[in-house]
């Protein structure tokens, strides 16, 4: 089949980008997204024209590293699946489909598709961990943990931090991803002794790079590839409400 | 060149406290005056950052991707292996020990596993410290599971996204000393050269692969952190920026490159639907306990499955070994697959793989019980292939998922250069020639927590370590290498893509080097690779300039290195006259097709040295005794 | 960028709290939750409307002659310029957060009608408030010279007036859909088990309240005897 794309070019952040057209001939149901892609840009090499440049890597889902927004919506069509795992077969000979990068004042183009989403791990760095050394710790079931409090710490560290969240927010608010990361530490015994400093630094952190509000539209949860839930963010209000109450 | 593995002498159960006790000590004041260049940041990249820096040491950590988080260790899925022996079924740090070396095919250094079987039980305090969510017991003690037809229950895992939680883990403590200050992060920055200066590692040339600067770092220790070269098969479970360039690039400054052909193929992978595919995605091992795996007695059968009447299907592995049937390991799987397709019995539209059937684990124990075993896995499948494998067999077929070669180092993980030290995967220590499951990821924390924060600290205060500059002639010169090359890629102008290229290699390496090797096939690969190689530099086109985000000149750097590096693969294959583990040479086996070694003649590591552009690679050896682990051949049939 | 905040002081923790964008949606959510019980309260004086106008007068008059009254108004101002205000300065700072727009913005179908419009329906009860109170509290316009019930009557016999005034509480009533069940969320409760229900009671209230509203201008505009109502005589008509 054959396949009408309208794609985001950019040379780089600082030149205004525009959509272009391309045809992409040949196209097979069982290829990927990304090979479609891919099968453009060996075309494109071959004339000697500049490929499409566009992040990706594990290509099962797991490394966060690809993004686009398809024909508007943050990873493609499927729900619960990253880019990498959306597949031709969508699809119909003769369709348009628009791809876009992930938009964002805090995710700058760098170029075509390609954003730099360093400001997660800035976020990350600012209280995204336990402050343990290593050679420090404890015999591991020393700590008890309820199986529910472990798996509900679970869905939340599922995070791949891949920024679909941010992209699909009318706000381009990153709250779901700080409040996946403030809630597995939330949830964990572990995360306690520096319960408050996290997330008062987490938010002073995700604000000064500049995303949005969070207004509670939900099209985080519903383009988030790993499923992750509002709830995440509803604790993240009450831990930061309780922190800015009781730290000293 | 010697090969010198600095393994402590006396019983194996002390030989690394004593180590440990012996190596100097850095006087904490000083430990900041040192700087450590990290490449990588994968398990064994983050954990070995983090921890240096904790120590006190100046760290600068490297990472191709956009975040250190990217890192390939994410992908692991079913779990970290500890002696913990939680479950109270007889496991130890001996059991792990002979475990692993058994499973290598006793061509691992025991000195090496014993420690790794030592820190294994480290690893989970540390992970479930930092707040890994590991699954959990209603009690609220860790879980614990049997994999990989271990007899123990010795791994720990969560969910089947072991991987992503133990890296994200290691992520954050590197973060976290990040944000302290204490470590400088250089994200997609890729390592071009090594640059060493009277002998000794001092620093690296990378390429920032936004804006095209190369750039160049000097430390007064590298480590290479930079993972295993599966890609070389073009397609494997790797994902696709995962290369051999950094290790490649160490090889031809003076490392020694160990055991490459040890590569290990995994069963139950996806099977290939097509030329434009990219990757292969990985499917656990637990299917096999209860699917059955069949292809039909006829050659190029085009019946549906369900059609094939049961006379006419060919169960081979429950024919070939009767004893363990589908559970047989890893690499006996993955040959007889070969086999049938090689017979031309593979099923699918390329006929390149072959059935795993649960019909009659549905009918045994039922729908329901099916779907909560292996839910998840059927639904990965039926969203890659759009089958649904409740109604009709999955399709599998083997895939590259791991190679256990890499540097050679010695028992500090000190490469044959001094001051450079490769960590993980990208080392070839511990796994011997196959890799037990739910030992990478121990194997990548032991090495970055508690092995190299030792051992470099025993480097640098007994090494004389002159003071260099960025402004140094090997500086310089390495910086000139580096970008000759990128002028010879770009320079090129030729009409085939490097991807087209690396695809040619591929399929080379798979046909000749793939899961069954024998000496014609590898001449073959010898001879053809260096004719892709010829036609690569003559014909490949490299779009755009240096000076630019650029992903295809990143590609071509890449494939350019498995060019070469490929034939050494081949070249060590084919001297290791023996089968043992994942090595498979065709012409040596036992009667019923098992893996034959040859321990008079193989019980080495092959280390191979660099002799200059267009002169044969030198092959080293170190002899390997096994005085704890007694060697025995294995026996599956 | 500053990584941990420096607040050793209450009032800078505060001022903190106010500034960071989760401080400003409690502060918006809390306003807002208030501002509904004022609803309420307004809701069930208005309806007195239906028992009679001399019983609405008599509210009306009790509710003026309260010396708490002024108090009230100021603190109704307030719970509406808090609102208002640090809700334009939250969509300020969101549209600054995407300089660029997408081309093709579709989503996954989570925005709700009421989600989408809280700026365009915030803005309405802006213009619908200033207006409400303009002609209704201090009655500039309409009928002059007499009680209060005469007065509302008269405006509402007024079409385009009480297709107004119900426009606008649809309005309050889109507005309050995604509001209620926004605020909880952004006090932080999330259950999986007690969220559906409270969704369903945020759209129950929603509605309730425009119903309720809505309900003065289309009976007493258009179904009860709009002529008698809107001459203000003497004595009216009863």
């Amino acid at each position: 089949m054959n396949i009408t794309l309208k794609v985001w070019r950019q040379k780089n952040a600082s030149q205004p980008g525009a959509l272009v057209e391309y045809t992409v001939k040949g196209i097979v149901p069982e290829m990927s997204f990304l090979e479609m892609l891919d099968t453009l840009n060996e075309q494109l090499i071959a004339r000697g024209e500049d490929p499409l440049a566009f992040d990706s890597d594990c290509r099962e889902g797991i490394c966060g590293m690809c993004d686009l927004v398809i024909d508007g919506r943050a990873h493609g069509p499927d729900k619960g699946a990253t880019t990498c795992q959306l597949h031709m077969r969508r699809y119909k000979d003769g369709d348009v489909v628009t791809v876009e990068p992930f938009r964002s004042k805090a995710f700058p183009i760098v170029k075509d598709l390609v954003v730099d989403r360093s400001s997660f791990d800035r976020i990350q760095a600012a209280g995204g961990f336990v402050s343990t050394n290593t050679g420090g710790a404890g015999e591991a079931n020393a700590i008890l943990i309820p199986h529910d409090k472990a798996e509900k710490a679970m869905d939340a560290a599922s995070c791949i931090g891949c920024g679909a969240c941010v992209a699909a927010c009318p706000n381009a608010s990153a709250m779901l991803f700080v409040a996946a990361k403030v809630s597995q530490y939330a949830l964990l015994p572990q995360g306690m002794p520096e319960r408050e400093k996290r997330v008062l630094a987490m938010r002073a952190a995700m604000d000064a790079e500049g995303f949005g509000h969070c207004t509670n539209e939900y099209e985080c949860e519903a383009a988030c590839p790993k499923d992750i839930k509002i709830s995440n963010i509803a604790r993240l209000n009450r831990e930061f409400f309780r922190a800015t109450l009781i730290s000293e | 060149m010697k090969l010198e593995s600095k393994v402590p002498t006396g019983p194996i159960d002390k030989s690394w406290d004593k180590h440990r006790f012996e190596l100097k000590l850095v006087n904490p004041a000083n430990k900041r005056k040192f700087k450590v260049l990290v490449v990588g940041t994968g398990l064994a990249g983050s954990a070995a950052a983090a921890s240096c820096a904790e120590l006190g040491y100046q760290v600068e950590s490297f990472c191709t991707q956009d975040s250190a988080r990217r890192a390939h260790s994410i992908a692991a899925q079913g779990g970290i292996n500890a002696a913990k022996n939680y479950p109270n079924d007889g496991d130890s740090v001996w059991r792990l020990f002979y475990d692993t070396v058994k499973g290598g095919d006793f061509r691992a250094r025991e000195a090496n596993v014993y420690r790794l079987a030592q820190v294994s039980n480290s690893i989970i305090d540390q992970c479930v410290a930092q707040g890994v969510p590991f699954a959990r017991e209603y009690g609220g003690t860790l879980s614990n599971r049997s994999f990989g037809g271990a007899q123990v229950s010795r791994t720990f895992y969560a969910r089947g996204q072991t991987g992503q939680q133990l890296l994200l883990g290691a992520y954050s403590a590197l973060m976290r000393q990040v944000g302290a200050g204490t470590v400088k992060l250089h994200t997609r920055r890729e390592m071009l050269d090594l640059v060493v200066i009277d002998g000794v590692a001092r620093g690296i040339i990378v390429r920032d692969l936004v804006t095209g600067k190369v750039e160049r770092h000097w430390g007064d220790a590298v480590l290479l952190c930079t993972g295993g070269y599966g890609n070389v098969f073009y397609l494997s479970t790797n994902a696709n920026s995962c290369n051999v360039t950094a290790t490649w690039r160490a090889y031809k400054r003076g490392a020694a490159f160990a055991n490459p052909c040890f590569t290990q193929i995994h069963p139950t992978c996806v099977p290939v639907s097509g030329e434009s595919q990219s990757k292969l995605t990985l499917m656990s091992e637990s299917l096999r306990n209860d699917g059955r795996v069949w292809v039909p007695k006829k050659k190029a059968d085009a019946r549906k499955p369900q059609d094939i009447p049961e006379d006419e299907r060919d169960y081979y592995l429950e024919r070939k070994y009767p004893a363990f049937g589908n559970l047989v390991p890893r690499d006996i799987a993955s040959r007889a697959a070969k086999q049938m397709t090689d017979e031309g019995r593979g099923v699918g539209g390329t006929g390149l793989s072959v059935y795993l059937d649960f019909a009659d684990a549905i009918k045994r124990i039922g729908l329901d019980k099916v779907k909560e075993k292996y839910g998840n896995l059927f639904d990965m499948y039926s969203h890659i292939t759009d089958e649904n494998p409740y109604e009709q067999p999955m399709r599998i077929y083997p895939a590259v998922h791991y190679t256990m070669g890499g540097l050679w180092v010695d028992y500090n993980l000190m490469t044959t250069i001094p001051g450079l030290f490769c960590l993980g995967e990208a080392n070839f220590s511990d796994h011997g020639a196959n890799r037990l499951g739910a030992s990478a990821l121990m194997q990548g924390l032991a090495d970055g927590y508690f092995v190299l924060p030792y051992t470099i600290g025993g480097y640098l205060t007994g090494t004389k370590l002159p003071k260099v500059t960025t402004e140094d002639k090997a500086f310089v010169e390495a910086e000139n290498d580096v970008n000759m090359r990128t002028k010879a890629l770009l320079g090129t102008k030729g009409k085939k893509t490097p991807t087209a290229f690396h695809r040619d290699l591929g399929r080379i390496m798979w046909d000749n080097v793939g899961m069954g090797r024998n000496a014609k096939g590898l001449q073959s690969a010898l001879s053809q690779i260096p004719e892709v190689r010829a036609e690569f530099w003559k014909n490949v086109m490299v779009t755009g300039d240096g000076a630019d985000f650029n992903q295809t000149l990143e590609r071509a750097g890449r494939v350019a290195d498995f060019l070469e590096f490929g034939e050494l693969l081949a070249k060590d294959a084919l001297v290791r006259e023996e089968s043992c583990g994942g090595h498979f040479r065709e012409e040596h086996q036992t009667a019923d097709g098992e893996a034959k070694r040859d321990d008079e003649k193989f019980a080495h590591v092959a280390a191979w040295e660099y002799k200059g552009e267009g002169k044969p690679a030198e092959r080293h050896t170190e002899p390997l005794t096994f005085e704890n682990a007694h060697i025995a051949q294995r026996n599956y049939a | 960028m500053e990584a941990t905040p420096d607040c050793a002081s209450k009032p800078c923790r505060i001022f903190e709290f106010l500034e960071s964008s989760i401080g400003k949606k409690i502060m918006v959510a809390a306003a807002g939750v208030l501002l509904c019980g004022f609803l309420v309260a307004h809701l069930l004086g208005n309806l007195l409307m239906f028992v009679g106008g001399e019983t609405f007068n008599r509210y009306a008059e009790a509710l003026v002659s309260n010396p708490l009254l002024p108090l009230a108004e100021a603190g109704l101002v307030g719970l509406f310029l808090i609102h208002i205000v640090l809700s334009v300065r939250a969509t300020l700072a969101n549209r600054a957060a995407r300089p660029e727009g997408y081309q093709v913005y579709t989503g996954k179908g989570a925005r709700t009608p009421g989600s989408r419009t809280m700026a365009l329906t915030g803005t309405l009860i802006l213009v619908f408030v200033i207006i409400h109170v303009a002609t209704l509290k201090y009655q500039l316009g309409g009928p002059k010279g007499v009680d209060l019930f005469a007065h509302v009557l008269g405006w509402f016999a007024n079409p385009w007036y009480s297709i107004f005034y119900v426009l606008a509480v649809g309005g309050v009533g889109l507005h309050l859909s995604h509001g209620v069940q926004s605020a909880i969320q952004t006090f932080g409760f999330n259950h999986p088990r007690y969220t559906p229900l409270i969704r369903k009671a945020g759209l129950a209230f929603a509605f309730l309240i425009f119903a309720g509203f809505a309900s003065l201008p289309v009976y007493f505009g258009f179904i009860h005897e709009p002529a008698l109502a809107c001459c203000p005589t003497e004595g009216g008509s009863k």
